[in-house]
């Protein structure tokens, strides 16, 4: 018996094509709608108001690139860069190391381990505005819990929010608690993920743990690892409520991320225009960082962005 | 011929409800009016003016909105820009001549010809700060100064008669007898005050006053008045605190700090992270403070009766004095609803309503001849609150009126926290102050 | 044997973890001066109720309660009906300019929330919708939290093999059928994950509410813990109460739905 002929004539399939297109737009259509209205419009609008001067209460007035010649001098916007990096220096690699760490611990053979990762999630949960004012309450200089507790061990606590050298530190540490656990939950998936038989492998080789951590462990945690530092870093420019309840940006401008320092600028000092600028500068040094860090790892991981 | 008639009756039908709604704009139907305020001590006093308001005007509603001072004018701006504000707001000088110069306020110099508001009830100055370009912004809403509230049982076991404490003096040289006042109310653990060769400052129990102001309003202001400094060279002039004067008594507001240790530490106080200083005051941690006549019901509320007094401000060395400060009603330019606002307005403004919060002894009113009935009140609840209108009467300097006011905020108070921590030097941060605040 | 030093830091670090928590539960039964007197972790001499109590009369808080609960539900439910539609569409189905568009979405994570907020309060004016909940409602369900929500989703119906839909299909399902009866069942995990991602991070906003809502009526928990905190700066015992009220209810619902966070990470690949 011969084969049956081939019965899908090009028509079909075409026709076939566009009316999976047609069923994802009408998918799409309430999304799409929602994103341009409520996430595209405001951002041309907020780069469109780069270009201007507004201070909220009058007419926006065309100023040209007046604000972005204007940001060289700007020494509290510069100084906000700075602030940006030091605090995502102090943030993420600690919250990464000890995220990694605690996944490992984790994912070994010990008792309560469920119990153990609720625990660690919880700060997750927490909001900021109830936080901020508890954890206010336990770096207050003179009640306490964390000077208290220093002074147990006759330790002289700092000012911790009021000392300028302290603030940001303690900021960080604050994003450090918060996230820490989620982030582990990325790094045990990961773990899990890394088929046991390479471990095997490597103990029938007679490998040390410190080899099958290097040689194994870390090359197959790219794809999380990858994830991690991308979200949390881009979480990380965008900190807001911690800042705001804890210490508004200060003491001296030491705490104002440059996130921070948009909304100061755009609601205390009413430089909308001046602050839309600021903003497009702030999502150029995201993306940029972004596709860095995308690029170095995407050379030796075969994550599937797309 | 008949779609023609059709066609007139359709138009006719359909142009009459707009008509009727075009008119039903302005008269018929009650209207909300919605009044924004920051102060949630005030409320109280807000609602029973409110509801004589209704007695008059029943068929328009107020709503109350109210937002905490550090959020208040964050939303105000905020809405200003999306034009869509409320109808009625408290203002507050600081920001009047920007918002006036920018148009977002509505003038009511011809609303108060209009309907007889006669000027004359409210003290010139007062009246005169609501005005810009010859047009009346506002009508006073109260007034206030700054005294000294202190705890009688503190002075009691210190040994102090409370009779001595409405003639102290200070000095920028060596504190003068208001400084040996607080060191004798700074008191440490084991009972010794910041007299004695035996005092230890890192174990102190009771400091003599708490200072604690994001401007200066309720600190370094005063000392800067009673030494002889305007804080700017003229109304809607530029800053001048870097005036040799100011520097002093900056400088004296920073020893207090760190050179007699009488003040609860900076570390804690520092805004915006330290509380308002009735709250070192009410739980024991500090003698006596400047505070404001606005935080009466603070007091009342956290201190047992009978336990506290006002006192006149202490005298440096031109005089006594205070700043002298004072809100106002204020309508939106852009209110749907401009005539309801404004009977609003000219009610809160008027006797009536004001002798209504006097009587609860809310706040100094706008009002001179109403004066009495809130120093009548408080007197009911046994404090003697002469000491603010004696300060109002001694030098005063007017909370400064300028288009900068955001940027000297913001400077003041990052400077001066490091000169409070002794981090900078005076004469610098008040220069640093006055190059930021002046630049635009 | 040689765990024991692990262990001993794993349980420091859980007590760090919910150090805060159990500190402000600890206060919040507390009288303002015990805790004024008390070592923070000292438990109460005498345990009392009434600063939730007070908390409660002095303040609306029962309306704020209810705001949020309506705010936070209404966007998990138009974060996960939208956003699985969109998510499917980008996974499985074939039609132009899909990778842009999904890059599009991506892109927009960078942008922070603080920088859209006056564009989006003028937006919001201009459909009237100020002040109200929907306006509440609506730029977070399609504009804040949407494109993570597409995001996850999507990722997570890449990893679910094409065969069983093409098998679905031979039997003659349509797109819309194989969705509701084949991928969603397999997803209640990411589904689950994404609830509760939305929930807390309406839950947690300050931010847009504190520009788009003025009344009391429609004032949320946070712009009322916010305002209790600038009215009591050092009333901590009433502080405490409320922010124990306010963080309790995420702590319940992340109880619940715990184990299938965990598990849709794990099965949402990491590969």
């Amino acid at each position: 018996m011969p084969n049956p002929p081939d019965t899908e004539p090009p028509p079909r399939r075409q026709g076939r094509r566009s009316r999976a297109a047609f069923e994802a737009y009408a998918m799409l259509a309430p999304s799409i709608l929602g994103f341009a209205v409520f996430l595209i419009a405001p951002i041309v609008i907020v780069v469109v108001l780069s270009f201007y001067d507004w201070n909220l209460l009058s007419d926006p007035e065309f100023i040209g690139l007046e604000n972005y010649r204007e940001l060289a001098g700007d020494e509290r916007a510069l100084k906000s860069i700075g602030n940006t990096f030091y605090y995502v220096l102090l943030n993420i690699p600690a919250q990464t190391v000890l995220a990694l760490l605690l996944a490992l611990a984790l994912n070994s053979k010990i008792k309560a381990r469920n119990t153990f990762r609720v625990l660690y999630v919880l700060p997750w949960m927490a909001m900021p505005v109830a936080l901020g004012v508890i954890w206010r309450w336990v770096f207050d200089p003179q009640y306490g819990a964390l000077n208290r507790f220093l002074d147990l061990f006759g330790v002289d606590g700092a000012a911790w929010l009021t000392d300028s050298s302290w603030a940001m530190p303690v900021i960080a540490s604050v994003n450090v608690w918060q996230y820490t656990g989620y982030t582990m939950l990325f790094f045990l998936a990961g773990l899990q993920a890394i088929p046991a038989q390479l471990y095997e492998a490597a103990d029938v080789d007679g490998a040390s743990p410190l080899y099958r951590f290097f040689a194994i462990t870390l090359p197959l945690l790219r794809p999380a690892m990858l994830f991690v530092l991308i979200t949390s870093v881009i979480g990380s420019f965008q900190v807001f409520d911690t800042i705001h309840v804890m210490t508004a940006g200060g003491p001296a401008g030491s705490t104002a991320t440059l996130n921070y320092q948009i909304y100061l600028e755009s609601f205390t000092q009413r430089n909308a225009g001046y602050a839309s600028m600021l903003a497009v500068v702030l999502f150029a040094i995201i993306a940029l960082i972004t596709l860095a860090q995308a690029a170095l790892f995407r050379k030796r991981t075969t994550y599937d962005f797309s | 011929m008949y779609k023609t008639r059709t066609a007139a009756l359709a138009a006719l039908a359909l142009a009459l409800p707009a008509a009727l709604a075009a008119c039903s704009g302005d008269d018929g139907g009650p209207v909300t009016l919605r009044y924004a305020f920051w102060d949630d001590n005030q409320r109280p006093a807000l609602e029973a003016m409110i509801e004589a308001f209704n007695e008059e005007h029943p068929d328009i509603e107020v709503e109350l909105e109210q937002n905490p001072w550090e959020d208040y004018w964050a939303g105000l701006d905020s809405r200003f820009a999306a034009e869509e504000a409320p109808d009625v707001f408290w203002n507050h000088v600081s920001r009047f001549p920007t918002y006036a110069a920018n148009g977002v306020l509505l003038p009511i110099t011809d609303d108060i010809e209009d309907d007889g508001v006669d000027p004359a009830i409210y003290p010139e100055n007062l009246y005169e700060s609501w005005q810009y370009e010859g047009e009346q912004y506002g009508l006073p809403k109260d007034w206030d100064s700054i005294a000294l509230v202190y705890r009688l049982d503190a002075l009691e076991a210190a040994g102090i008669d409370p009779a001595t404490v409405n003639d102290l003096e200070w000095n920028p040289v060596d504190g003068g007898t208001y400084v040996e006042f607080l060191q004798k109310l700074t008191v440490d653990a084991n009972g010794n005050n910041a007299l004695s060769p035996d005092f230890d400052p890192e174990n102190v129990v009771q400091y003599g006053t708490a200072m604690s102001s994001n401007t200066g309003q309720t600190d370094w202001w005063n000392y800067a008045v009673q030494n002889g400094c305007s804080l700017q060279t003229e109304p809607w002039g530029d800053y001048a605190i870097d005036a040799p004067e100011c520097v002093e008594a900056i400088q004296f507001t920073a020893d207090l700090y760190n050179k007699w240790h009488v003040a609860v530490p900076a570390e804690s106080t520092n805004q915006p992270n330290g509380g308002v200083p009735g709250d070192y005051v009410v739980p024991g941690q500090a003698a006596t403070t400047l505070d404001g006549s606005w935080m009466l019901s603070f007091y009342r509320d956290g201190l047992e009766p009978g336990s506290w007094a006002v006192a006149d401000n202490p005298s440096g060395p031109v005089g006594s004095g205070t700043v002298i400060n004072g809100l106002s009603n204020a309508i939106y330019a852009g209110t749907d609803h401009p005539d309801e606002a404004w009977e609003l307005v000219k009610f809160l403004g008027s006797e009536e309503a004001q002798s209504i919060s006097t009587g609860m002894g809310s706040v100094w009113p706008g009002i001179s001849s109403l004066n009495q009935g809130f120093a009548d009140y408080w007197a009911g609840e046994g404090i003697d609150v002469t000491g603010f209108q004696t300060a109002a009467e001694g030098t005063t300097t007017g909370y400064p009126l300028s288009m900068n006011d955001a940027a000297f905020g913001t400077a003041a108070m990052d400077e001066f926290n490091q000169v409070w921590l002794g981090q900078k030097d005076a004469q610098e941060a008040a220069e640093a102050v006055v190059a930021i605040a002046n630049a635009e | 044997m040689k765990k024991i030093p692990l262990y001993l830091v794993l349980i420091m670090g859980a007590l760090v973890s919910v150090g805060p928590y159990l500190l402000t539960l600890n206060a919040a039964f507390k009288s303002k001066q015990e805790i004024l007197t008390s070592e923070p972790w000292a438990l109460p001499a005498n345990p009392i109720f009434s600063n939730f109590g007070e908390v409660w009369s002095r303040y609306d808080f029962a309306t704020f309660v209810v705001n949020s609960v309506i705010v936070a539900v209404a966007v998990t439910i138009g974060q996960l009906v939208f956003s699985t539609l969109a998510a499917y569409a980008f996974a499985r189905l074939d039609f132009p300019g899909r990778d842009q568009l999904f890059w599009a979405y991506i892109a927009t994570l960078m942008v922070p929330q603080i920088v859209t907020l006056v564009p989006t309060f003028i937006i919001v004016r201009e459909l009237g919708l100020v002040d109200t909940h929907v306006g509440l409602i609506m730029p977070f369900v399609f504009g804040f939290l949407m494109p993570y929500g597409v995001f996850l989703v999507r990722q997570y119906f890449k990893t679910i093999p094409s065969s069983i839909e093409d098998a679905a299909r031979i039997d003659g399902a349509g797109t819309f059928t194989i969705l509701w009866r084949v991928m969603i069942p397999m997803a209640k995990p990411i589904l689950g994950t994404l609830a509760i991602i939305s929930f807390v991070n309406t839950w947690n906003n300050l931010l847009w509410p504190l520009i788009i809502t003025h009344s009391e009526s429609t004032r949320v928990i946070t712009r009322g813990i916010a305002q209790m905190q600038s009215q009591f700066n050092q009333e901590y015992h009433l502080i405490l109460a409320a922010s124990t009220m306010a963080l309790l209810p995420l702590v319940a619902v992340f109880l619940v739905f715990q184990r299938h966070i965990v598990r849709s990470i794990a099965l949402s690949g990491m590969k």
